[in-house]
């Protein structure tokens, strides 16, 4: 089995009131292909900087991501943009698509960010709604959307630019149970389907049987209960 | 680019009204532009006309044609030094004239020119002077509306001296004043009967020499007349009484047209981008470049800016064409060119804020909370 993401000894400390406040504590993680990993943890206990940090978006203090077996630290600004472009899919807490674009063009954008030829494309946005059942929803902007639909216009987006890693922050916080259950199972899904490996911080201990493992963020470790 | 455009089409309201305003503005900038234009060639037309380069002038008379005399000798130097064609002698003096068998007056600005020397303007209408032509003159069109005619005669209300209208002349006044040119013979006269500036030598005496001459002859003239000056053509025109002042309030609008222009553009786009920061910050974090973004945010100051300038440029050439002849208009396509340029690049630094702005949106922002 692959490991498509590895973080091997993140530390984080902020400077938090003239105090050195250590948020993540040499954590450790990897994912295998196909593999849904969930994280849980409190508020405050650092998941979305664990989250940013497995994102590329944030820097560690110490400690390394690799990517496919690449590591993403000291890269400048573009390097960064370009690996959360081909390398990571982001799903958000509220969908978070953009308000002006169609489903289509939702995916058609990230896949013209990433430097797809338009044919490609297109056909690989035609197949990925249809695995999350929207091709009849294909040309409806976000408003006209259920919260449901919208996060799996935000599941495709993510895997438009074929990944290697999937995060998901909080992605059923604003859906109800049963809709909650579809969106992770879909996933979860995908993850297997197309062999990926996912991340999901979440809440809702509802969706955690759909998850391979179940990891709880306890004093800037993940540990298994 | 992908992202301006589709935003533009699902947000056509807010958008629309924006480049209302724009292009109201552009409007009113180069309809102001255009007037003062227009006011500008309608109060100096007939210098503007001559081909002239320079004029040679009185010293201390500030660039005026009316308070300049020079005399005969140095219409000499002048010929002697820029070449005997290219240095023509001009009368200028402003008057009231009655036309004969009517009691209405006209100011006027007579212009005495040679008949057959190049200061002498076409006659659109009946004939110009003859060399020998006395008493005759060429006056400028816009004296048709207040009824004179061809055969016309005009008497000068100072000197009581009459000349018969020959022709008219279009598009000729001086400071806002029509213009009336008559011959070097009829000037004399004229100033033989109005009193004569002491210590001034009896004989030909002229306002101005008009000079065709490039810039070492220019210095050769200003070496070889110390008592006069020698005036470049822009400063001639500048000096002409009230043509600074007119140029210089409608300048002053023209100006804050365009920064009122840049202010409207950049806060209405900066209060957008504020209020799409978490949306930059999904766009950022799914791996979209800054400059990308940058590049959309000015892609629409764009194309808002120049949507609304064809437009206005439309429009104001649709009033040009219905504007009656008494209201003074002029847009060159070069200087359309420009101040539509300024507008742009007015505009482009509007959006510098906008630009500024989103550069500093973080991704990070996207993560429900970053760090504790």
């Amino acid at each position: 089995m692959r490991q498509r993401i590895i973080l091997q000894n993140i530390t984080r400390t902020f400077e938090d009131g003239g105090m050195q406040r250590t948020v993540l504590d040499h954590l450790n993680l990897s994912v295998a292909e196909g593999e849904l990993v969930a994280v849980m943890g409190p508020s405050g206990s650092g998941k979305s900087t664990f989250l940013s940090i497995a994102g590329a978006l944030l820097e560690p203090t110490s400690g390394d991501v690799l990517l496919d077996g690449q590591s993403i630290i000291g890269k400048d600004h573009q390097e960064l943009s370009d690996i959360r472009l081909h390398k990571l899919g982001f799903i958000f807490q509220s969908a978070n698509l953009i308000p002006y674009l169609k489903v289509e063009e939702q995916l058609l954008f990230v896949a013209k960010q990433g430097g797809m030829d338009n044919k490609q494309a297109s056909g690989r946005a035609r197949e990925l709604l249809q695995n999350l059942g929207l091709t009849h929803r294909r040309s409806a902007y976000p408003e006209k959307l259920s919260g449901g639909e919208r996060q799996r216009v935000a599941i495709a987006r993510a895997l438009m630019n074929d990944p290697a890693v999937l995060l998901a922050d909080e992605p059923t916080a604003s859906l109800d149970a049963s809709r909650g259950m579809e969106v992770v199972r879909m996933i979860a899904g995908e993850a297997k389907e197309q062999g990926k490996s996912a991340i999901m911080v979440t809440h809702d201990e509802r969706v955690l049987s759909l998850c391979d493992r179940v990891l709880y963020l306890e004093d800037g470790r993940l540990v298994e209960h | 680019m992908y992202l301006a455009i589709r935003e533009m089409r699902f947000a056509k309201a807010r958008y629309a009204l924006i480049a209302t305003i724009m292009l109201l503005v552009a409007f009113l900038v180069l309809f102001v532009t255009g007037l003062a234009r227009g006011l500008a060639y309608d109060n100096a037309a007939s210098i503007e006309n001559m081909s002239a380069t320079h004029f040679v002038m009185e010293k201390d008379s500030n660039h005026r044609f009316t308070r300049s005399e020079v005399g005969e000798q140095a219409l000499e130097q002048a010929r002697t030094i820029a070449g005997e064609n290219n240095a023509e002698p001009l009368g200028v003096r402003m008057t009231t004239v009655m036309a004969e068998g009517m009691s209405l007056k006209l100011d006027v600005t007579l212009l005495a020119v040679n008949p057959e020397g190049w200061l002498m303007p076409a006659a659109a209408e009946g004939s110009a002077i003859t060399a020998k032509g006395e008493g005759q003159v060429l006056v400028d069109s816009k004296l048709k509306e207040s009824g004179v005619r061809i055969g016309t005669v005009i008497v000068d209300q100072g000197s009581g001296m009459k000349w018969t209208v020959s022709g008219f002349a279009s598009r000729e006044s001086f400071s806002h004043s029509p213009a009336v040119f008559l011959s070097e013979h009829d000037w004399q006269q004229l100033q033989q009967l109005s009193a004569t500036r002491d210590g001034m030598p009896v004989g030909m005496t002229y306002s101005a020499i008009a000079v065709k001459a490039d810039k070492l002859q220019a210095e050769r003239l200003a070496a070889a007349m110390p008592d006069a000056e020698i005036v470049k053509k822009s400063e001639a025109v500048s000096a002409i009484p009230g043509y600074k002042e007119e140029q210089g309030s409608l300048m002053m609008m023209i100006v804050f047209l365009f920064v009122i222009s840049a202010f409207v553009l950049a806060v209405f786009f900066y209060v957008i981008t504020i209020q799409k920061s978490s949306q930059f910050g999904i766009l950022k974090a799914i791996g979209t470049r800054t400059a990308y973004l940058a590049g959309s945010v000015t892609l629409q100051v764009l194309l808002l800016c120049s949507g609304s300038l064809i437009i206005s440029v439309l429009l104001v050439q649709a009033l040009e064409a219905v504007l009656p002849g008494g209201m003074p208009f002029l847009l060159h396509a070069s200087t359309l060119a420009m101040t539509c340029g300024a507008f742009i690049a007015m505009s482009l630094a509007g959006a510098l804020l906008s630009v500024w702005k989103v550069s500093r949106i973080n991704a990070l922002d996207a993560i429900g909370r970053t760090a504790a």
